[in-house]
């Protein structure tokens, strides 16, 4: 029963991403067996508590995106759109018509923000994922081009480089870090430029004959068959771009948050991130773990340029300016650093993209309004401290007023 | 040989000073900022915030110093986001400096799309600070001297005397004490009957005008437009000076014109194309000059004791 519950998720899930949109009855059935699964065997107070902790994760940032949601609108009427067509055209357009879209653009997303959310476990910002990100990718376009394997065992070889490339660049700042103390958001955030400016010439070269190559801003197209595989082949109706490297992204999510709250490894990380000193005194080596979160952190924004390269695009655009790494600090920071938040919000993120654009279209109103409406979500990380300080401060008057009383 | 050694002559080191003002101002606010207990690696959105509305003022009023005033205002209200975000609400200090920087790019391009039509760079404005170049009278006669410091833009002086006021304010003044007091030990501040939290507020505040400041300079002066994301890692380079600087004004500006030089031995490379190779490798001359900085010197330089801490009284908050 149990099985049968998380497999209908999963599958349910899976279908959903691929703009099957009964996919999603499916994975709710999946959760109220699930959910009644719990009830059967541990009565209903059970069941009733697992619920309860799930709105009490998801209650701020919902409360916080409607807020946005109402504060944006007051924007757009000020400015002179019609707030209630125009998010009519963004909320449909992201979420229904266009919805392969923003799976499309989460993507990349969801591996950017799990690397920031993992090196924010351990008290790490890891604000140059765009960096790690760029030499992923670089690194992938490489291999996909020259390493002339098998296709099957392409893809995989592919997969475990382009990560290992993004390591090898966060190399870098964990070593300073650890032996210099320079601090990460300097050393990462620089080498992100560093990276970003390098891909040009790496593109350039890579782009084959300048004489005969059409265009000078794109490299060679990667080997046939290194591409990742599409839902397209899989099932007919789907966006023939769609591809399933975002399944890649969900199963590394759900790995993260395993090594990160059932492994050892991941409890000294998370130790040394909330108290440094603690875990010292615990006999947990602070310097090995920032090492390695750091390190992992590189590891999976590469993996960002892996999935863009070997499932969109199959070749790399000179870009100077593709903010995955902007992005997963937003999509990391409105999951408060929670691996599996972090799928919500990565789709979150394309969906207002992806219906920007429609809007645009649909509605001639400019898509930057979803700038703002990001803006101020993610100012709903602040709100979500107004929420504790203002909870604090009715426990606190509470306690006062328990006191008067005693 | 001879041609790559042409490029160390007067201009180098007149736009050394130039492309190091930028810096040298963000780095010197950061400096009074991170003295009070608060990281600011916000500065990088407050640069183009500050760099967006001076164009933006400049360009409809046709009057660069408005476009100054309006981009110095503007970075010293946004950088009051980080201090209520940071001393008011607690918010960890990085988060917040990284939200700000997400939300200037949003709100600037969201602003261009308003006030503009199209985002990415502005029409240029009519009248830019760099024609008030001011070659002063005597000094600039002097050689070499004369032509690298004595004869620059308004934004560039103003980067001097913000050197002088700002090592003054910290070092020499009863308010100045306080802020660093907010760094050193802000409990035996707070005992004193000063608020911890107004001094802190003041000093983010004063690093948010002269980074709105720094912004103004890349838009109305070095440049006659506004691009989005046009501060370009400045902010994080500008934070890296005051780290090397050992958190004091003069060492931030010292350093700055250090990172100043990198840049302006980049913009020479490109120009003169005496080396035939990409221009992307001497781009990231700045960049790689801030990390072995950052590696080379932390250890050297002593941070304030509550950096980055948060302040909270009991009962109170």
């Amino acid at each position: 029963m149990g099985t049968a519950a998380w497999v209908l998720i999963a599958a349910g899930g899976v279908l959903y991403i691929a703009s099957v949109f009964w996919g999603l009855v499916l994975a709710l059935v999946g959760a109220g067996l699930y959910f009644g699964r719990i009830t059967a065997m541990s009565g209903r107070p059970e069941a009733k508590r697992a619920l309860r902790s799930l709105g009490r994760s998801t209650w701020i940032p919902a409360a916080g995106i409607l807020s946005a949601v109402i504060i944006g609108g007051l924007i757009m009427w000020a400015v002179g759109y019609n707030p209630i067509t125009a998010y009519g055209a963004l909320f449909y357009g992201g979420f229904v018509a266009n919805w392969h879209i923003s799976v499309l653009n989460a993507a990349p997303l969801l591996f950017t923000g799990l690397s920031v959310a993992f090196a924010f476990k351990a008290g790490l910002f890891n604000i140059g994922a765009e960096g790690q990100y760029y030499v992923g990718a670089m690194a992938a376009t490489f291999l996909g081009i020259r390493l002339g394997m098998p296709a099957l065992l392409t893809v995989p070889l592919v997969l475990l480089l382009s990560g290992a490339a993004g390591a090898a660049y966060a190399f870098i700042p964990s070593i300073l870090r650890v032996r210099t103390g320079a601090h990460e958001v300097i050393t990462t955030m620089m080498l992100a430029h560093i990276a970003r400016y390098l891909s040009s010439p790496f593109v350039r070269i890579m782009g084959g004959d300048p004489a005969t190559s059409s265009h000078p801003y794109v490299t060679d197209p990667i080997q046939e068959g290194a591409e990742l595989l599409r839902f397209a082949e899989i099932l007919p109706n789907a966006y023939y771009r769609l591809h399933t490297g975002i399944l890649i992204g969900i199963a590394l999510a759900l790995f993260v948050y395993y090594i990160l709250f059932r492994t050892k490894i991941g409890f000294e990380i998370r130790a040394v991130g909330m108290n440094p000193d603690a875990a010292r005194a615990q006999g947990i080596s602070v310097g090995r773990n920032i090492f390695i979160a750091l390190m992992g952190a590189g590891l999976l924004a590469g993996l960002a340029g892996f999935n863009q390269v070997l499932g969109l695009n199959h070749k790399m655009y000179q870009n100077l300016t593709a903010g995955y790494g902007w992005d997963g600090i937003s999509v990391a920071l409105l999951a408060s650093g929670h691996p599996i938040g972090v799928i919500f919000t990565a789709l979150l993120w394309g969906a207002l993209d992806a219906g920007g654009q429609y809007m645009q279209r649909a509605l001639q109103t400019p898509s930057s309004i979803v700038e703002i409406l990001k803006g101020i979500i993610l100012f709903l990380i602040v709100a979500r401290y107004i929420y504790q300080v203002l909870g604090r401060k009715l426990r606190r008057y509470r306690r006062s007023l328990k006191g008067e009383a005693g | 040989m001879n041609g790559l050694l042409g490029v160390f002559d007067a201009d180098l080191f007149e736009s050394t000073i130039r492309l190091a003002t930028p810096i040298a101002l963000a780095s010197m606010g950061a400096a009074v900022c991170e003295r009070s207990g608060i990281i600011n690696i916000a500065m990088e959105g407050i640069m183009i915030v500050g760099a967006f509305f001076a164009a933006f003022l400049a360009f409809y009023t046709a009057n660069p110093w408005l476009g100054m005033l309006g981009g110095m205002l503007a970075g010293g209200l946004y950088s009051m986001v980080h201090a209520f975000a940071t001393v008011t609400l607690h918010l960890n200090h990085v988060v917040s400096g990284a939200v700000l920087n997400i939300g200037a790019l949003g709100i600037t391009r969201f602003l261009m799309v308003v006030a503009f039509g199209h985002p990415g760079t502005t029409p240029s404005v009519p009248v830019s600070l760099a024609e008030y170049r001011w070659e002063i009278p005597l000094l600039s006669e002097i050689p070499f001297l004369g032509d690298v410091v004595f004869s620059q833009t308004p934004i560039a002086y103003l980067s001097i005397v913000v050197l002088f006021v700002l090592w003054y304010f910290v070092f020499r003044t009863k308010v100045g004490l306080h802020i660093r007091s907010a760094g050193e030990h802000p409990l035996a501040l707070e005992t004193l009957g000063v608020s911890v939290r107004r001094m802190r507020y003041l000093a983010v505040t004063i690093s948010g005008l002269t980074s709105g400041l720094a912004g103004a300079f890349l838009s109305i002066e070095n440049n006659a437009s506004f691009t989005e994301g046009m501060s370009n890692g400045r902010g994080f380079i500008a934070l890296a000076a005051n780290i090397s600087g050992g958190w004091n004004p003069i060492g931030s500006f010292i350093a700055s014109q250090f990172f100043g030089f990198a840049d302006a031995l980049q913009v020479r490379f490109q120009v003169t194309e005496i080396l035939d190779i990409p221009a992307e490798l001497f781009i990231i001359f700045p960049y790689v000059a801030t990390l072995v900085a950052v590696a080379g010197l932390v250890r050297h330089s002593r941070p304030p004791d509550t950096l980055g801490e948060d302040f909270r009284i009991e009962n109170r908050d």
